[in-house]
This record gives structure tokens, C-alpha cells and sequence, in this order.
């Protein structure tokens, strides 16, 4: 059986270590191909140019699918319940991106906890801002 | 309301759609793609389970529907964000009903200008009819 977070270890304010990744042009096809989003401005930067893009970009699917799992790696499998997210800038591969997020407020009803969420670019520049509920233990 | 919409279009199901039924493989290399390695994502078996994020690939089989359709150049957008509300995970072998019905519509002005959100609610039920997602997936048209 995964193990959850516990409710009680976690208190307002605490942050996640942020998570850094390489995310890379393969990748981003790999997903394209397993979403059914096989599309140039997802696969190819001549393509994604012809749409008037400066290359190509990751799914914003693929930004909440890697929110999504950098959440629940850190309070287990199964925790997520909500996901909210505005895709504000372009995710262009080939980069170093952070995944980041910040307990907001625990619902001790409920045992579940809010958190602000975000992917970042190198330069702290947030290109995908979101908020979160995660069940826990 | 921004456009010549007719207010009672906002909550009326304007698709209806069945698809799946869905499989292993499709689940695991979802999964897979995101960087995913936890066991119950990637492993083939009784516990597997779709990856949280996998309900918004099902967007039906209309995108809008035609009162809108006659308004908006589909083309012109662009996916501004979602909201999604998870119930039971999705597994091998559930079929997928997908309804479609317009949640919002809405109108901005930002330093480039107008814009217009369309917000499309995709409600996901399996074939116990249990509910699996709420997905509303908001887009923006310039």
C-alpha cells in the first residue's frame, strides 16, 4: 500500500522542495504521442513556426501532468483530489524547468490541505500558476 | 454576455460521446511520458491506475457547439488553463462517458486588447456510472 503524507506533518507555510528537470523535446513528443495531441506545435519547431510559434512548446496538459506528479511524489499516490491551473507563458523544451508549490491552509474537517503551484522557468519567470487540494492521511 | 449568445446556452449539454474502452499500455505510457515511476501509474496489473492528469485527454466529440462555432474561429484559440476535480481513478478497461456542456463565457480586456473565454465542462463517468472528473478547460479567443 503507498504511503500518504500525514496530515499533521504538514503545517501552513511549508513549502515543497522545488523539483528541477531537463525537459526535453523527446519528451514532450512522448507525451504528445501517449495524450493524442500529436500535433506540429507540440512535436516539431518548423511546424510550431509556421503557427506563429518561436519553436515548439509543451502541451499545457503536460505542465499539469508534471505538477500532478511532482505533488504526489511528495504525499503519495492517490492524494490529489483538485488541480486549477492558468497557462500563462510558453513552455518551451529544451530547459531546465521548476516545479513549485506552497501549503496555503489545512482543512482539518476534511484532513485535505490548499497549495499555491507553479512551473517555473531558469529565471523564476512562472509560466504555469495554479492552486491544489491534496487528501492526506 | 460578450458575443450574440443567447444566456441559456451557458449549463446546456451540447455533446455527448463514448469512448475507450481504455488499456493498459495507453495508461502506463501516459504515465511514462510525464516521468512518472510510481507502481500503481506504471506497473500492468489489478492496482493500475491512470495517472490523475490522464482524464484531459477526453474532450468529446464536438468542440464547441454551433451557436458558438458560428461566432468564434475555433483556430484563433488558445488553451488558457483548466480546472480539474478528481472522483474515481480511471482503469483498464472502463469506458469513458464524456458530456460536454458550455460552463462560462466571459469577456476581458487586457493590454492587447479583447478577449473572450469560452469555458467547456467535460463531465467523465465510467460504465458504472461512477463519476470520474470534472474537467473545465478554459479558452481564450482574441
Amino acid at each position: 500500500m503507498a504511503v500518504r503524507l500525514r496530515f499533521e506533518d504538514v503545517r501552513e507555510g511549508d513549502e515543497l522542495p522545488v523539483r528541477s528537470l531537463f525537459l526535453s523535446k523527446d519528451q514532450v513528443r512522448a507525451y504528445a504521442r501517449a495524450a493524442g495531441q500529436w500535433s506540429p506545435r507540440f512535436t516539431d519547431d518548423e511546424g510550431a513556426r509556421r503557427e506563429g510559434l518561436p519553436g515548439m512548446i509543451a502541451p499545457g496538459n503536460m505542465s499539469m501532468g508534471l505538477l500532478a506528479s511532482f505533488l504526489e511524489a511528495w504525499a503519495g499516490p492517490g492524494t490529489l483530489r483538485r488541480l486549477g491551473t492558468t497557462f500563462r507563458g510558453l513552455v518551451l523544451p529544451d530547459r531546465t524547468i521548476r516545479l513549485c508549490a506552497a501549503v496555503t491552509q489545512k482543512e482539518k474537517a476534511s484532513h485535505s490541505i490548499e497549495l499555491d503551484v507553479w512551473l517555473e522557468g531558469d529565471e523564476g519567470e512562472r509560466w504555469v500558476l495554479g492552486t491544489a487540494t491534496l487528501a492526506l492521511a | 454576455m460578450p458575443l450574440a449568445l443567447d444566456p441559456a446556452i451557458i449549463g446546456q449539454e451540447f455533446d455527448r460521446s463514448v469512448e475507450g474502452p481504455v488499456t493498459a499500455e495507453e495508461l502506463v505510457a501516459f504515465a511514462r511520458a510525464l516521468g512518472e515511476t510510481h507502481p500503481v501509474y506504471t506497473e500492468p496489473g489489478p492496482g493500475l491506475v491512470a495517472h490523475p492528469t490522464y482524464c484531459v485527454r477526453f474532450r468529446g466529440g464536438r468542440f464547441y457547439p454551433e451557436s458558438i462555432l458560428k461566432l468564434i474561429d475555433v483556430r484563433s484559440g488558445f488553451d488558457a488553463g483548466k480546472d480539474i476535480q478528481l472522483g474515481e481513478p480511471i482503469r483498464p478497461g472502463d469506458t469513458i462517458e464524456v458530456r460536454s456542456t458550455v460552463h462560462e463565457v466571459y469577456e476581458k480586456t487586457g493590454r492587447t486588447g479583447s478577449m473572450v473565454f469560452v469555458v467547456i465542462r467535460y463531465t467523465l463517468t465510467n460504465q458504472r456510472g461512477e463519476t470520474l472528473a470534472v474537467v473545465d478547460n478554459r479558452f481564450m479567443h482574441r
